[in-house]
């Protein structure tokens, strides 16, 4: 029999899934799509606001958790994980993709976004280095005062103005003083044949033959100039190769800005750790809803998977269950205004102030409602604390408590919460 | 000193106002159309969108019936482009009486309007998400309007005869010498200047607002109370026919498919002030309740937007215009002359959006008349310039028109297929466009995604064309989706909650539009029901913390 079943193939199911197969364990991973990592803009948020601006985030998580605590409703699941996990999880995260991810766990960066303001993240890509503004009075960081930066649209592109980007990123105080001196061009750059209208990932694909880039970084060198960084939307390949020949063609700082979804950066980290998970032999089931589970003695004894034309039971000895909240339509709210977990009807933590207002610009506190667990990541009852099931275990946007988006913590939320309820799971099984 | 001078100056432009500038322009005179906000953003735009045939009141109100039926031909023809021929259903649901419909056959033939009993299989043929409970139907000519092409399609017409369309001008005051009104002032409000408008007649089409326009000229106690109806747009056509529920007229009777959306309304409530209009989550339910009675399964559709619209009733117990023969069914004309001894105006409310080109004939014939002018009206002989040669609108037009640039041109809309040129095009036009004011014309951001991906690209395109500074396209941004908001969060579940997690995940998580330049939570630039001086402090003040000083 399996050991574990993980349901969700964002960046907390991969990990997860990950942790428990180098512990030795016989994993299956479940998922509907391709993960929630292309939704977002593929750095590493550990936590950025709270809700001033964070620069250092685990010396800050402390400050930030004892906010949350007078808050009240569900617990953040940094209150329930503390530091340590996190510092694990990203640590976890660094040894499965290696250089791939830069950046200092201790100290956020702040990366131009593609409205041309500055946001802050903890890791980031390789692709986006060059961008980095710091936080750290001790280090320059690649963007600072005077960095004199070109802002590159694609015309075919239209998610990005490079207008846009390079004026507001021109009006930003930067925190170490000073400003960016920034101006737009763009180059013409079909995805496919002629064509007027290009996604980032047709012409991400485009990039990844050599021909085609051979193309774009003369069109780029023929038109920055002397001391200039290269601002590009985030379409560098789907490949991290295609960024690495891109820069060396180039000979000059270029990095990428993240992109509403699909987001390329997402992209490839979820296919660099899905190839992992392929090569440690972690059991893949593509494109399977779980719709119902077999229960008794207080566990889950199988999972009923809805794929393509039949149901399938999976049995297995742990289930983790990491697929996302609403945005992944893991949590549902109906027309009735009831909430509820569509798969196995979870009982979920939910605000006691209005779930949705009128305030645009504030909070919406529905975003907080997720399933409660204890701090082993094992889903409990939210009134009680006492666990729904013996061996079910959650992590990721599944969670209650957090507003991710807001706090920018989504990342350092589903990585210290995999690898905790990954952990937790190894650590039982061992003991049985 | 007038800075213009016109015979008339119309105050509203809505379907009633526009119409009116139409009519007086055809017939001779020159004329301009004031609003305070955009053309047809009041109760014109928040309604469903029927275009009746008369099939509605054929019990109730034959003459008002006959009215329709007639005013839908001639709306039909002159507006083509604005007008979709659905065709239309009156059905008795499982839960209604046949009471109703036994006699609703004779009153459509006495009321000369066009209807046919038709069988419940052929109904659920046409119709095959229909509940098929349904124990009768009946086939009218119901169609559907776009209230903002309808309107524009007017304010057109009368520019073409020289009238003067200036929306975001807002009727700051109404001059009288003596017993005559001899002018008004109106504030430009995007540009925040006054401006004086010299006319002989003043044409109050303010609507629910008429009461507070009327004040101005001095004619106190113009009793108009606003009766606030909510709607629902769900994010498909779920039927392609307006389908009516046949009983006497009720909260939720009626499903209207318009464009790519299919709306079901509606309530009516009082509301104190037509500025704020609730959407309340009971009017929401019984909203949903209703549409499930029509087609089962409604409530699993999914909701995109919701609205209230304010109808405005005229509560006044003075003397109205005393000849009726020159009314249209609904309309309320009060005549100052009578009323308040002042000469030179008119207040003109109620009334439906099918009749409304009927209205403004009877009340320009009225106007004609005080005016000691012999001029017949000519809006049913020529089409809106916009509907010149125009076939009706179908819902397919814009993914034949995307089809033949698809690879010339870039589709910034999705949902409504709205493409770059055709945006840049209307900027070029009116650079002082929001956003909003764009999507009225253009329906940007009113499908699915309600502006999660679209708005962005827009304001980019603002800044591109150098419309706008950057800060002020990210603040245009802002606005727009703030404004989406006050629709959605209402209405908010099943697969339009998760667009909305989406859609937060993309601007306060991956764009971090919080922390982006400009203002967090910008004030509504052209804020409507606020004294003017202190929406200018807050514009003032917005702008210091914007640091920018709008072009």
């Amino acid at each position: 029999m399996r050991d574990v079943i993980v349901v969700g193939g964002g960046l907390a199911g991969l990990v997860a899934a990950l942790r428990l197969r180098r512990a030795g364990l016989h994993t299956t991973l479940v998922h509907m799509g391709r993960g929630g990592l292309q939704l977002g803009q593929g750095t590493i948020d550990v936590l950025g606001y709270r809700p001033s601006l964070v620069a250092h985030p685990l010396t800050e998580l402390g400050e930030f958790c004892a906010l949350e605590e007078r808050r009240g409703g569900p617990t953040h699941p940094y209150n329930l994980l503390g530091v340590e996990p996190v510092r694990v999880g990203v640590g976890f995260l660094r040894e499965l993709v290696g250089e791939a991810m830069a950046g200092d766990i201790e100290t956020n960066v702040l990366l131009p976004t593609a409205l041309g303001g500055l946001r802050p993240t903890t890791l980031y890509p390789a692709s986006m280095a060059a961008g980095t503004v710091s936080l750290d009075p001790s280090d320059p960081g690649a963007l600072h005062d005077g960095s004199r930066v070109v802002v590159v649209g694609i015309e075919q592109l239209k998610d990005f103005s490079c207008q846009l980007v390079a004026q507001n990123l021109a009006t930003i105080e930067l925190p170490g003083g000073g400003r960016l001196e920034t101006r737009s061009a763009s180059v013409s750059f079909p995805g496919r044949g002629t064509e007027a209208d290009s996604n980032a990932v047709a012409i991400a694909r485009a990039l990844d033959r050599p021909e085609r880039r051979r193309d774009f970084v003369a069109a780029l060198g023929r038109l920055a100039r002397r001391g200039e960084t290269i601002a590009v939307p985030n379409v560098l390949g789907l490949t991290d190769e295609t960024f690495t020949a891109i820069a060396d063609g180039l000979g000059r700082p270029v990095f990428e800005i993240p992109l509403p979804p699909p987001g390329v950066a997402g992209m490839r980290l979820t296919d660099r750790l899905t190839d992992l998970a392929r090569a440690y032999r972690v059991e893949m089931i593509l494109g399977s809803r779980v719709i119902g589970a077999e229960t008794g003695l207080g566990r889950i004894r199988s999972l009923r998977l809805g794929t393509a034309g039949h149901e399938t039971d999976l049995e297995a000895r742990y289930v983790l269950l990491a697929p996302g909240g609403f945005e992944s339509g893991a949590i549902e709210l109906d027309s009735y205004g009831r909430l509820h977990e569509p798969a196995l009807g979870l009982p979920l933590a939910v605000p006691d102030a209005e779930l949705l207002n009128d305030s645009w610009a504030g909070e919406q506190p529905i975003f907080r409602t997720g399933v409660a667990t204890d701090c082993t990541m094992r889903v409990v009852e939210p009134a009680t604390g006492e666990p729904v099931h013996e061996n079910l275990y959650a992590a990721g946007g599944f969670l209650a408590g957090a507003q991710r988006w807001d706090e920018k913590s989504g990342e350092g939320i589903a990585l210290a919460s995999a690898v905790r309820a990954a952990d937790s799971i190894i650590e039982q099984l061992k003991e049985s | 000193m007038a800075d213009l001078t016109v015979d008339v100056v119309v105050i509203g432009g809505g379907a009633t106002g526009a119409g009116v500038a139409r009519d007086v322009a055809m017939r001779g005179l020159s004329v301009a159309l004031v609003d305070r906000a955009d053309l047809a953003q009041g109760t014109t735009a928040r309604y469903h969108g029927l275009l009746h045939s008369g099939g509605r009141y054929v019990v109730s109100d034959p003459e008002s019936a006959r009215e329709c039926a007639e005013e839908n031909r001639i709306v039909t023809r002159i507006h083509a482009n604005a007008v979709e021929q659905t065709g239309g259903l009156f059905v008795v649901t499982p839960d209604d009486s046949e009471e109703y419909a036994d006699g609703f056959l004779a009153a459509a033939a006495s009321a000369q309007v066009p209807a046919e009993e038709i069988t419940v299989a052929q109904a659920l043929a046409r119709e095959p998400r229909l509940n098929p409970g349904i124990k009768r139907a009946f086939a009218v000519l119901d169609g559907t309007v776009d209230g903002w092409a309808m309107v524009r399609g007017a304010a057109e017409s009368a520019r073409a005869y020289g009238a003067h369309i200036l929306p975001y001008h807002e009727v700051t005051a109404i001059h009288r010498d003596g017993d005559r009104v001899v002018g008004v002032t109106v504030r430009d409000v995007k540009a925040g200047a006054d401006k004086r408008i010299t006319c002989r007649f003043v044409m109050n089409a303010a609507g629910p607002w008429a009461g507070r326009v009327a004040a101005l000229a001095g004619c106190e106690d113009v009793d108009v109370v606003p009766g606030r109806g909510i709607m629902i747009a769900m994010n498909h056509r779920l039927v392609n026919t307006v389908i009516n529920r046949c009983i006497k007229p009720a909260d939720g009777d009626i499903l209207v498919p318009v464009h790519t959306v299919a709306i079901i309304g509606t309530t009516d409530v009082k509301a104190a002030d037509p500025d704020k209009l609730p959407i309340p989550r009971a009017e929401v339910q019984q909203m949903l309740d209703a549409g499930e009675a029509l087609v089962p399964g409604f409530r699993r559709a999914r909701a995109v937007h919701a609205w209230a619209g304010a109808r405005p009733l005229v509560k006044d117990t003075r003397v109205s215009a005393s000849d009726t023969r020159h009314m249209s069914r609904g309309m309320s004309v009060l005549d100052h002359a009578s009323r308040d001894g002042l000469a030179g105006m008119l207040t003109i409310t109620g009334g439906k959006l099918t009749t409304y080109r009927l209205m403004a004939e009877r009340i320009v014939d009225i106007m004609c008349e005080q005016m000691g002018e012999d001029r017949p009206c000519r809006t049913a002989d020529e089409p809106v310039p916009a509907a010149e040669g125009a076939p009706t609108y179908t819902v397919t037009h814009r993914l034949a028109d995307r089809e033949k640039d698809r690879r010339d041109d870039q589709i910034i809309c999705e949902c409504e297929l709205m493409s770059k040129s055709m945006f840049l095009d209307l900027l070029e036009e009116d650079p002082s466009a929001t956003l909003d004011d764009l999507r009225r014309r253009l329906r940007l951001g009113m499908g699915p995604c309600q502006g999660g991906f679209c708005s962005t690209r827009a304001a980019g395109l603002m800044c591109a064309a150098g419309a706008r500074s950057s800060v002020q396209a990210t603040d245009e941004l802002r606005g727009f989706l703030k404004h989406r908001w006050i629709g959605l969060w209402p209405i908010l579940a099943g697969g339009q909650l998760r667009q909305a997690a989406l859609d937060e995940w993309i601007a306060r998580g991956t764009l971090d539009i919080d922390h982006a330049p400009g203002q967090t939570d910008p004030i509504e630039p052209y804020p409507v029901g606020t004294e003017i001086d202190e929406r200018d402090r807050a514009r003032a003040r917005a702008v210091i913390g914007g640091q920018e000083v709008p072009a």
